[in-house]
């Protein structure tokens, strides 16, 4: 993973396809926000960078709850496992449970858990409520990460490696951190969770989009904090997201996307060019390791 | 007439191979040893034009791969030689059967066919071998000793085929370590079957391997081919790979030295290991005998090294694993220092009281026992010693074995990048540094060159003065036949 100074940067950024697709991810988006600052009116600039600061930061959230959730479980797993514990069973039964349920199911459970818990006021800021709807994505997508620890587990343990380890008196639970996690797993993990914050805009978006409708008579969209999936499902956004398919049957209406549709342009343009990065940068990185 | 190359092979701009000097005089035979992954089989290849160069960049002496490969001469050593693998699986077709895989391409004829196997399965019954011949090879059948003799045999029907021909043409057979997974008499056999061809027309082949014992065999079974024979040694320096000339009388002298020495000899009375035989696993029954006598329990004494020997697959490696609790068995029952334990002990017994506290075993191959993504500098991290995270104390275990101060590039090296043999010593050095009772050692010098043979050697007889117990496993029968009293010598026997 470092950074061999033999060779030019611009070269080695562009061998490393996962640098180069951060790359274009920052210089996108920073034209994009330079483009907005210039061309878009202050209150909707305002609502984009609230919606894509929290989106972001939600994707970040996710991938830290994943991470916790998905090495409690798994390092549990390998724990309980060879004791033969009911304990193992009780969490395979619920880890199943939780597979067998599609994640924008989930999500939208515990975005009707959050709705109860604003209606009764239990729940009211906006930092909680990114945390609790982070920790929902999490709870149906860290099984993904989970599944990929145990299996690097179990892996490294039919090596002679782990073998050779254990009969010179190394602790199992030393071996199964640094060795197998820490030093042979590690980038398959950090892949792993890259690809979580794409799976996390995904979700967030296209939940948000779906709630839009409401939830119930009190709470809706605007009681959530602002995302990119609630900001695209905002009436305005909506129109601007329709003009696009004016520009198939007039051409020149290409132009006015620019700067009088430029909400919902922006927003859809940070979804997709963010997914689409996110992608690329995850296979990049993947292969570099390689 | 001595061809000398000079080779380059690199990947990516990172040389893999550089050696200026390698010569392998025509019309005869070179054996060539050096420790593993230094690079044998790459220059060996290299030579015989098998580099794909679209994988690797090779420059043999200052010409582009491509032109080397187009030379009349390569052209020839192709049409006439063999290449007989390391790992046969990697030159077996699994969908084409082992018979017409003999009959293939070239090698389609009688050419002495029948008269290879039979002496390359000497003792086995004609119907057998032909059973054998009619499998499609999948990699866990043929046996891996079964595989080699496939390959050994192409390789004499190639050679029967050139002697038949009527020239002189430029050959080159490499033979990779053939005979890896046979025992001693079979690689006498085969050494006689090579030899008895060559005797009857002169070819030049490359013997690459780690067994110093074939120099013995050698003298003594056919002296009068010791002047048509090469013994080298390839060596890495400062400035690359380095090609020299084996004095075959340093490691005869030195098989000597260790028959007369008696530095191995227990001056301790008191037994701390012993296990039982007839072990049951996998269906077989395994056995300890001593010289001449009937099965018996095997017992290691205080400061005691016991050579373990047995053929190819009888059960060396799963009788250590048996009794570092690795492997399930039945009837197994064995006692260190006065602590009994058995088929029925737990995981968590052998957790608690056996591995690295009374005894710790070195695996066999580095490359699968060491974690290869971990550093030099990590390798004793986490063992139950003192100063198991200090580096003066690896330093120091580092010198007696690498006879070299090792430095800070040395110690943050990855262990991926150092060669077979250097790994094979840090897997050792990783289990001669722990304090217990018995260490168990699964073919301690495999891999390794002259130098660091004895040095492995010598470590083992200190650790024998400072009284630890030690099971030897290795097929290098010569080596510790020599080095151990016959009285702590059992053979393994399987039933």
């Amino acid at each position: 993973m470092k950074i061999k100074f033999n060779k030019k940067l611009p070269e080695k950024i562009f061998e490393e396809k996962d640098l180069l697709w951060t790359l274009i991810w920052l210089t996108g988006m920073s034209l994009l926000w330079l483009w907005d600052i210039l061309f878009l009116n202050a209150p909707a600039l305002d609502r984009f960078e609230t919606a894509f600061f929290n989106t972001f930061i939600s994707g970040l959230l996710v991938i830290l709850f994943c991470a916790l959730l998905a090495y409690s479980i798994g390092f549990a797993f390998e724990y309980l496992r060879s004791r033969e514990s009911k304990v193992y069973i009780a969490l395979s039964f619920i880890t199943d449970l939780i597979r067998s349920i599609p994640q924008i199911i989930g999500v939208l459970l515990g975005y009707m858990i959050l709705t109860l818990l604003i209606n009764n006021d239990v729940v009211s800021g906006k930092a909680f409520q990114l945390i609790f709807i982070s920790f929902c994505i999490s709870l149906f997508v860290f099984l993904e990460v989970s599944d990929l620890i145990r299996e690097r587990i179990q892996y490294f343990k039919k090596s002679d490696f782990y073998s050779a380890m254990l009969c010179c008196g190394i602790k199992e639970s030393r071996i199964i951190n640094r060795e197998i996690l820490l030093k042979n797993s590690l980038p398959h993990i950090l892949h792993k969770l890259i690809s979580v914050f794409g799976i996390t805009i995904f979700l967030l978006c296209s939940v948000d989009f779906i709630i839009s409708v409401g939830l119930s008579t009190n709470v809706s969209l605007s009681n959530f904090p602002p995302t990119l999936g609630s900001l695209l499902a905002k009436l305005d956004s909506k129109q601007d997201i329709l003009a696009i398919g004016t520009v198939l049957t007039d051409l020149s209406y290409f132009p006015k996307l620019f700067f009088e549709h430029l909400q919902g342009v922006s927003v859809a343009f940070s979804i997709v060019f963010s997914l689409l990065c996110v992608y690329k940068i995850s296979n990049g990185f993947i292969k570099r390791l390689d | 007439m001595n061809l000398k190359h000079s080779i380059l092979i690199r990947k990516e701009n990172n040389p893999l191979v550089e050696i200026e000097d390698f010569s392998c005089p025509k019309n005869k035979i070179t054996f060539l040893f050096g420790e593993s992954g230094i690079g044998k089989t790459l220059i060996t290849k290299a030579l015989y034009g098998l580099i794909d160069p679209l994988e690797l960049d090779v420059t043999i002496d200052n010409q582009s791969y491509d032109e080397y490969l187009k030379s009349e001469r390569v052209n020839e050593i192709q049409k006439n030689s063999f290449f007989v693998f390391q790992e046969p699986s990697s030159h077996l077709n699994p969908l084409i059967k082992l018979i017409d895989q003999l009959n293939e391409g070239s090698l389609n004829g009688e050419l002495e066919e029948e008269k290879i196997l039979e002496s390359l399965w000497n003792g086995v019954d004609k119907k057998i071998i032909s059973q054998i011949m009619q499998v499609y090879p999948k990699p866990y059948r043929p046996s891996g000793g079964e595989k080699q003799r496939v390959l050994a045999a192409m390789a004499f029907k190639k050679i029967e085929k050139y002697i038949a021909e009527d020239n002189q043409a430029n050959t080159l057979f490499v033979f990779d370590e053939p005979t890896g997974n046979l025992d001693n008499r079979f690689r006498n056999i085969f050494l006689d079957m090579l030899f008895s061809r060559f005797q009857r027309k002169q070819f030049t082949a490359i013997f690459i391997t780690h067994d110093y014992s074939i120099i013995s065999e050698i003298y003594q079974s056919h002296p009068e081919l010791v002047e048509s024979v090469e013994f080298k040694e390839l060596s890495k320096n400062k400035n690359g790979l380095h090609l020299s000339k084996f004095e075959s009388d340093k490691y005869l002298h030195w098989i000597d030295s260790l028959k007369k020495s008696t530095s191995i000899n227990s001056e301790f009375d008191e037994k701390i290991f012993s296990v039982n035989s007839g072990i049951v696993v996998f269906g077989r029954k395994l056995s300890f005998k001593k010289e001449n006598q009937t099965k018996e329990e095997l017992v290691i004494g205080k400061g005691d090294v016991v050579y373990l020997k047995a053929g190819s697959g009888v059960g060396k490696t799963t009788i250590a694993k048996i009794i570092m609790g690795l492997q399930n068995s039945e009837n197994f029952s064995a006692e260190i220092g006065g602590l009994k334990f058995d088929s029925n002990s737990t995981r968590k017994f052998w957790r608690d009281e056996i591995w690295g506290k009374k005894i710790t075993m070195a695996f066999q191959h580095a490359d699968e026992a060491l974690n290869l993504k971990s550093k030099v500098r990590d390798i004793f991290k986490g063992l139950p010693i003192n100063s198991a995270d200090d580096d003066d104390l690896l330093k120091a275990k580092l010198k007696e074995l690498f006879n070299f101060d090792a430095d800070k590039t040395f110690l943050n090296k990855s262990i991926s990048q150092l060669s077979g043999g250097q790994k094979q010593k840090l897997n050792l050095l990783r289990c001669l540094v722990l304090n217990t009772d018995l260490l168990i050692l699964d073919e301690p010098v495999s891999g390794m060159d002259f130098e660091s043979i004895q040095a492995v050697i010598t470590m083992i007889e200190k650790k024998s003065r400072e009284g630890k117990g030690i099971l030897l496993i290795s097929h290098n029968e010569e080596i510790f036949d020599s080095l151990i009293p016959a009285d702590r010598i059992y053979t393994l026997t399987s039933e």
